[in-house]
């Protein structure tokens, strides 16, 4: 990887690359990405490259490791360009044929194709199955066409463009505000406009800046900060080039979470490969801009997704927030001017200068402007990371694009926004894809979490397993936060057990109230969302467990009662095996029956049990 | 574990209190667990107060102060996960390893973890066991994977 | 040369030291805005949330804490409206249903206002204020005690729990902490704990006049720092 030390070096070297790869026969992009890492995926990768090296056609065909495609229910997934054949569940006893079918004639596998559910017909290209057409995937439609470790392909695909779009005579100013024009607001979750943020720093008394990169990703159910930074690293690098030049920083971190290994070894393979080609250190592509990066990672808090968290987590202290009475774009990092954005919100600024604010700002809703990454998981079909246009209705991203119910049961809610957002009824479904819509409804997009629930699904058990997530990631620092969570899932605990008083409701919203107003940092603040969107949308269930001491979806444990369906159970005995706690008598062939004293109500005679003979009441 | 082992994972940050977390993952990495004397020598290259290293060291999730089962059995308990069944996993683990999360069986060969997201919530209920990751578990196919994992054990114990 | 900015609180006006905080302000002039984890010459955390204001601009009014506001020419706050009550009686009642043990505490649940509570009570014995921490390592630079853990088993202990190296034995830590003194009416054993309320004269003053500093008693329970400052 040679040095470019000039802006008209890089198109040039972009030449070069691409001249070499108009002579490869056929390209085969596999995603190894975590997900269908596994679900094996880097073996069928080895054993690919074996096999085409063994068939000397190494040379001709070239095979691209990738990021995430998105489409996580189906992987391992193999694309096979040019033509774009789409195969899904690929294994290793696969590679044979689709080297001599594929590969050498051309033709498609049928067994390995996409089947549509509701057609059952086979579907050959990506561009033609449902759960991506209904998509505008204008940042991950890159994960498929590159192999992260390599900037080359990201040079290919037209990388650092932008940034020698920048650099050649580009004003900070101007990168500003096209940057404000765009109207992009915060992925993370703050939805902040970035525009007046960078601003806000820029004009910060101060020479020393610095930007940062949020990738804390904690939200259980959001990975598409991973996607990203694993799939296609160096746009989140170059959207931070931009940011430094727009508001005059000389260093920049990209904080990645404990949890996330190979974003962490990714990213750091792509700041190396950019400082051996001159894009990050001294006197970039020619100019007098100096900026340099530095990884580093979390230590597994998900408090640290908090600005002045990670900030303290950057300088070796532990990561408790601290107030914003001065914003950190003045004081921030070592008490310098910075620029904290998530990982999504940089991705997008390459594509903002090189095709303009309008051409953003053209797409999404009035107050929300873009595209948006979503995580859609939980009771649907097609769980994966789906990419729309700001503005989409919910209901397309859950029924078109997600296929609806994956349990045959009727889908019962959607929850958006991780642990600082809510949950919204199905009646609710029309409402778009936006930051003030769905904030004004009791929820928030977040980061881009959205799980589908059932009517299985627990709303009070909802309410009380965020609550015990949050309480075991408050820093503890402030009494509204650390005592009020206690409290709050004392009483949802006290609840969901049976113990509920009418008062209850009240209670919880006096607290949620102080909690939201008083506590120090966005945890505590938004800790008492679950419970009042479930209030605000499914009071009744509440009211249930309260006054009828039930659990309406049959999974509050102390209000269930596990027991054997007489008609259905054939006595195979195998929940009786299962059980860990003894509780289930019977013999074989005959009937089996739970000791409701011993049973602990943990449900794997349930999950195990292939007559559907066990059952809640 | 030898103070010179340490002293290479200090190497270039010395006197830069920031590289702190840094240096711990380095050192939990390395030994599993992070001793007061890794502490002590830590605080006095770094030029952090031992309190500071200490509160540090107790405000992560990714350090521990003890050692750990030698097989690390972490279960998801992400949003996604949960909805999934992620409690069942966890139940099965418990109640089949008679441990609970974040302790060492008796053999020294278990520890559960829950973690709040691993982040591959398509393909939940998710458990890691060693850099190995397997999706869509049930308390059956967790079962499974345990006893594999203690017929290994037991056969390195035999050919030792 | 200090440079003054003009400020009002509650409506009266006020000419004061830039850099100074809406707290240090309120203390100096009488106003009397409850605060816990305040210690005048050590820093301030806001981690107690008691000290909140509202703090107005641009006609929108936002709830922040005083001891972490550091005053701004043509400020507005508010340190008494029916919100900041309401909120400053929720946040005692948290903390008086947490550690009721303690006379500090009791007393603060009093000038706040608190007539019930609406949680079971505990017994803890430490309210993480972090006065023995900040003085400790500010005053001293001794380090010997700081916080540990996190969330729920957040806990101010020594490193390893055991003997501090480092400490001066100045005794301040104890000087300073909240609940070394007991309820007037005894310790309150596990199990035995209840809202005191013993002060009738003091609850009478404190609801009649929220807002102004009457040098009660309940202040010098939980060292209401125009006590510890020794404000004339």
């Amino acid at each position: 990887m040679p040095e470019i030390a000039f802006i008209s070096e890089l198109s040039a070297f972009r030449n070069r690359i691409m001249e070499k790869r108009n002579e490869l026969k056929g390209t085969i992009a596999i995603c190894g990405g975590t997900g269908c890492q596994s679900s094996s995926s880097l073996k069928v990768i080895a054993a690919l490259m074996e096999e085409l090296e063994a068939q000397g056609l190494a040379e001709t065909v070239h095979v691209r490791p990738t990021g995430c495609h998105g489409f996580c229910e189906q992987g391992p997934i193999m694309v096979v360009e040019p033509d774009g054949i789409f195969y899904c569940h690929v294994g290793v006893d696969d590679i044979a044929e689709i080297i001599s079918e594929t590969i050498r004639k051309g033709e498609a596998i049928d067994r390995l194709l996409y089947t549509d559910p509701v057609t059952g017909r086979k579907i050959k290209t990506e561009s033609e199955i449902p759960f991506y057409v209904k998509q505008k995937r204008q940042l991950l439609a890159q994960n498929r066409r590159l192999n992260p470790k390599s900037i080359e392909d990201y040079i290919a695909l037209g990388g650092y463009s932008a940034l020698a779009q920048a650099l050649n005579g580009m004003e900070a100013g101007t990168i500003l505000k096209e940057v404000i024009a765009s109207g992009l607001r915060g992925r993370g979750g703050g939805g902040f406009p970035t525009g007046r943020k960078w601003k806000e720093c820029q004009e910060a008394p101060g020479e020393e800046k610095y930007v940062v990169c949020n990738a804390d990703e904690g939200d259980p159910g959001a990975y598409m900060d991973r996607c990203l930074l694993e799939g296609n690293p160096h746009s989140v690098l170059e959207g931070m080039m931009l940011g430094a030049i727009a508001v005059g920083a000389q260093h920049g971190y990209v904080y990645v979470r404990n949890e996330y290994p190979l974003a962490v070894e990714h990213a750091k393979k792509a700041v190396e490969q950019a400082r051996e080609a001159g894009l990050l250190g001294e006197a970039i592509l020619g100019s007098s801009f100096n900026f340099d990066i530095d990884v580093a990672r979390g230590g597994g808090a998900f408090v640290c997704g908090e600005s002045t968290a990670l900030m303290a987590s950057l300088e070796g202290r532990v990561g408790e927030p601290r107030p914003k009475d001065v914003h950190t774009v003045v004081e921030g990092l070592w008490n310098k001017p910075t620029v904290l954005n998530n990982v999504e919100t940089w991705a997008n600024i390459p594509a903002i200068i090189l095709k303009g604010s309008d051409w953003y700002s053209a797409q999404g809703s009035n107050g929300s402007k873009g595209t948006k990454i979503l995580a859609l998981t939980g009771q649907v079909k097609n769980t994966g990371l789906v990419e729309v246009e700001m503005g989409t209705p919910i209901k397309t991203v859950v029924f078109d694009i997600g296929g609806g119910s994956a349990t045959g049961k009727p889908i019962k809610a959607v929850q958006t926004g991780g642990p600082s957002g809510g949950c919204l009824p199905t009646y609710k479904f029309d409402l778009p894809v936006d930051f003030d819509a769905l904030y004004d409804a009791g929820s928030m997009v977040g980061s881009g979490g959205m799980v589908v629930m059932d009517e299985d699904t627990c709303m009070v058990d909802v309410a009380k397993y965020f609550l015990t997530f949050l309480q075991d990631e408050s820093c503890g620092k402030c009494v509204p936060c650390r005592l009020g969570i206690d409290r709050m899932l004392e009483i949802v605990t006290r609840i969901s057990d049976g113990g509920g008083k009418p008062e209850d409701i009240d209670l919880m919203e006096d607290l949620a109230f102080t909690m939201k107003e008083t506590a120090l940092c966005g945890l505590g603040k938004t800790a008492a969302n679950p419970v009042l969107s479930t209030l605000k949308y499914f009071r009744d269930e509440y009211e249930a467990h309260i006054n009828g001491r039930k659990c309406p979806a049959g999974v509050c444990q102390a209000l269930i009662t596990y027991v054997v369906d007489g008609e259905k159970c054939n006595g195979c005995g195998r929940c009786l095996r299962a059980c860990p706690h003894n509780s289930i008598i019977g013999e074989k062939k005959k009937v089996h029956r739970i000791d409701a004293e011993l049973c602990k109500k943990c449900g794997i005679c349930r999950s195990v049990c292939e007559f559907d003979a066990i059952h809640t009441i | 574990m030898k103070p010179q082992s340490i002293e290479s994972l200090l190497e270039g940050r010395r006197s830069q209190p920031h590289q702190l977390i840094e240096v711990l993952q380095d050192v939990q990495k390395q030994y599993g667990y992070i001793s007061e004397e890794a502490m002590r020598m830590i605080s006095g290259e770094l030029g952090v107060p031992l309190m500071d290293v200490y509160s540090v060291v107790s405000f992560y999730k990714a350090f521990h102060m003890k050692p750990r089962g030698k097989n690390i059995i972490t279960l998801c308990t992400g949003t996604a996960c949960h909805v999934r069944g992620a409690k069942l996993l966890l139940n099965q683990a418990t109640g089949q390893l008679g441990v609970d999360p974040g302790n060492v069986t008796e053999d020294g060969l278990f520890t559960i973890e829950h973690v709040n997201c691993l982040g591959a919530c398509a393909l939940g209920p998710v458990v890691t066991e060693n850099g190995s990751s397997y999706h869509h578990m049930t308390p059956g196919k967790l079962r499974k994977l345990i006893n594999g994992l203690r017929d290994r054990e037991e056969e390195k114990a035999t050919n030792a | 040369m200090v440079q003054y900015v003009n400020m009002r609180i509650d409506g009266s006006h006020y000419k004061v030291p830039k850099g100074l905080s809406v707290l240090d302000v309120a203390i100096e002039q009488g106003v009397c805005i409850p605060h816990l984890c305040h210690v005048p010459n050590l820093s301030d955390i806001g981690a107690c949330r008691l000290c909140i204001v509202e703090h107005v601009v641009n006609g929108r009014s936002k709830v922040t804490t005083s001891c972490t506001l550091r005053v701004q020419e043509g400020m507005i706050i508010l340190s008494n409206t029916d919100k900041i009550k309401r909120l400053r009686k929720n946040i005692a009642e948290l903390l008086v249903s947490q550690a009721p043990n303690s006379k500090a505490i009791q007393d603060i649940a009093v000038r706040c206002g608190v007539t019930t509570v609406r949680y079971p009570f505990r017994n803890d014995d430490c309210v993480l204020c972090g006065r023995c921490v900040r003085i400790c390592a500010e005053q001293w630079q001794a380090k010997a005690i700081g916080f540990v853990g996190r969330g729920k088993d957040r806990r101010v202990d020594t490193p390893f729990g055991r003997k501090s190296e480092t400490c001066k034995v100045c005794g301040n830590c104890i000087d300073l902490c909240p609940m070394t003194i007991t309820p007037c009416a005894g310790p309150m054993k596990p199990g035995e704990e209840y809202l005191c309320s013993k002060c009738e004269s003091q609850m009478l003053e404190a609801a009649g006049v929220p807002d102004q500093c009457i040098w009660c008693e309940l202040g010098k329970g939980f060292q209401c720092s125009r006590h510890l400052g020794g404000h004339a």
